[in-house]
């Protein structure tokens, strides 16, 4: 089931050793950290957010100390990002990386200190997301995971895994139109937004069902009411935090 | 056709990039600008288009990496990504449409300076280079060398210490000097293992600014013109052509003189004839 009984740091081994001459900067990655990292991973509109901010309420109600962290969402990339995004600058490179520096310093800063300090950290979309989006947009796949090197090993991801049209369904209505880098229109597969959309959400449904048995992401049908994907995932969950009662900040 | 280092970015051509790709390397203080700034009038003044380019001039990223600096939460591997996303940036969007053109393109560092800082801060070198795998070999890679004994009294006594420079973010309880000197000796020794690995062309900046320019263009005229480059010589003039002209210049230098002294000296009133050649006979015929 891809579960882990303690955090393992790596395959992508973080931070790497430093030189004996830098004494003052702390070596992370060796070590086991205290914390437990679950991240949600999926295609929009596969529900993903609302069983991870469920499960939030949950973790939270039981006395744990919990952090939340959402992809692309660093106050230091944010500006650049956003102008790339606005001024349509981004290439499928550029795109990456400027997603891999905002994840680098929400690991930096969000995830890190918090897992060392013993919080449960819960990440909406993870390095998987980088993975399937960017060889969806043609860029290498080993390039890529080797750019995002420097992560943590979740401790669980979910995969919400939904057929396209589902996702579609719940997304038409609830939004105004799809956005121009979400939809990939900037690979000009396609003039309309929504079949731009369809088409490289496909592309990114096919690098998740490629990454299940590469990464070990757990499964969860998305397609079941969201009570029963909540009851799976916290079972899940509670298995990895009976190892570990010194998170909880409440008796 | 030119080569990247190993990985190709989605829709990049190598083919049909006639342009030149030159770096000029070195630590803070080398004096790279310097140099590009004699550089680039010389070259444009034999006819060839310039590009030059340089770090954080990305119009992606420039910006968002200099404000990210001025506050002191830009983490190592954040600060490593940000730089490489600037160069990608560039890369993309200036060199490889200037080399296209067939500009000569001069960048200011190039990846192996981000290279060399981001191996100075711990990261782990197979992974840096492999996010810079998809650049591109450039023509000539050269290294401005200069020692910490040589560089110290050109910081100290123009711009002063900058806490980047002065790798402050990775030596905070030290001073600044001593952060400046152990920071640029880590620099120093990563860029002589680079310049081993990458054939750098090392070049001895503690030289004064012009010679180190006539070396460099020397060695840019190889790789801009090598028909020009490898001409011969012109041949200097003979003993003979030479005291021949001498004594040509003397007896004019005496001619001149002694008229300037003569009392007879008068300018002409009115102004002297002009004789037009009457027009060939080519079956035209003037107006007049």
């Amino acid at each position: 089931m891809g579960i882990t009984s303690s955090i393992h740091v790596g395959p992508f081994e973080i931070f790497y050793p430093l030189k004996p001459s830098v004494s003052s900067v702390q070596q992370y990655g060796q070590h086991n950290l205290p914390g437990r990292l679950f991240v949600v991973e999926g295609i929009d509109g596969s529900g993903k957010s609302t069983q991870l901010s469920l499960l939030h309420k949950w973790l939270e109600t039981k006395g744990y100390g919990v952090v939340f962290s959402e992809w692309n969402s660093s106050p230091l990339v944010k500006d650049t990002t956003k102008l790339g995004k606005k001024k349509k600058l981004l290439t499928p490179a550029t795109f990456s990386l400027v997603h891999a520096t905002d994840f680098a310093d929400r690991t930096e800063h969000s995830i890190l200190p918090f897992l060392k300090a013993g919080a449960i950290v819960l990440c909406d979309r993870y390095v998987y997301t980088a993975f399937a989006r960017d060889v969806a947009r043609g860029m290498d796949g080993e390039w890529v995971r080797d750019l995002y090197k420097f992560a943590v090993k979740p401790t669980v991801a979910f995969y919400f895994r939904v057929p396209l049209e589902t996702a579609i369904g719940r997304l038409v209505g609830a939004r105004d139109g799809f956005k121009y880098y979400e939809a990939g229109l900037d690979l000009g597969l396609t003039g309309d937004a929504e079949d731009s959309f369809r088409l490289f959400q496909g592309r990114i449904l096919e690098e998740y069902e490629k990454m299940i048995p590469e990464f070990g992401l757990n499964v969860i049908d998305a397609t079941r009411p969201v009570e029963a994907q909540q009851a799976q995932v916290r079972k899940i969950v509670q298995l990895q935090l009976n190892t570990a009662k010194e998170l909880r900040i409440r008796p | 056709m030119r080569q990247t280092y190993g990985k190709m970015l989605p829709g990049m051509r190598l083919t049909d990039l006639p342009g030149k790709l030159i770096v000029i390397e070195g630590t803070d203080g080398a004096g790279r600008s310097t140099q590009i700034n004699l550089l680039k009038p010389w070259l444009e003044e034999l006819g060839h288009a310039v590009l030059d380019t340089g770090m954080t001039r990305s119009r992606l990223a420039g910006e968002g990496i200099r404000r990210a600096k001025e506050r002191n939460n830009l983490g190592r591997v954040t600060q490593s990504l940000f730089y490489a996303t600037d160069f990608i940036d560039r890369l993309e969007k200036e060199i490889v449409p200037a080399l296209r053109a067939g500009f000569i393109v001069l960048t200011d560092r190039y990846i192996y300076s981000l290279m060399a800082r981001a191996i100075v801060r711990g990261m782990d070198t197979s992974w840096i280079r492999s996010i810079y795998s998809v650049a591109l070999k450039p023509d000539a890679v050269f290294y401005l060398r200069i020692g910490i004994e040589q560089l110290l009294p050109r910081v100290v006594f123009s711009r002063g210490f900058d806490y980047w420079e002065s790798g402050m973010d990775l030596f905070p309880g030290q001073d600044i000097y001593e952060g400046f000197c152990n920071y640029q000796a880590a620099l120093l020794e990563e860029f002589d293992k680079l310049a081993q690995e990458y054939k750098f062309e090392i070049v001895d900046a503690s030289a004064a600014a012009d010679a180190v320019c006539d070396q460099l263009k020397k060695k840019i005229m190889e790789i801009v013109d090598p028909v020009r480059a490898l001409a011969p010589a012109p041949r200097p003039a003979d003993e003979f052509v030479n005291s021949l002209a001498a004594k040509i210049v003397a007896s004019l230098a005496l001619r001149y003189s002694e008229l300037e002294n003569s009392p007879a000296k008068t300018f002409p009133s009115t102004p002297p004839a002009v004789s037009v050649p009457p027009p060939r006979g080519n079956g035209l015929v003037s107006g007049i």
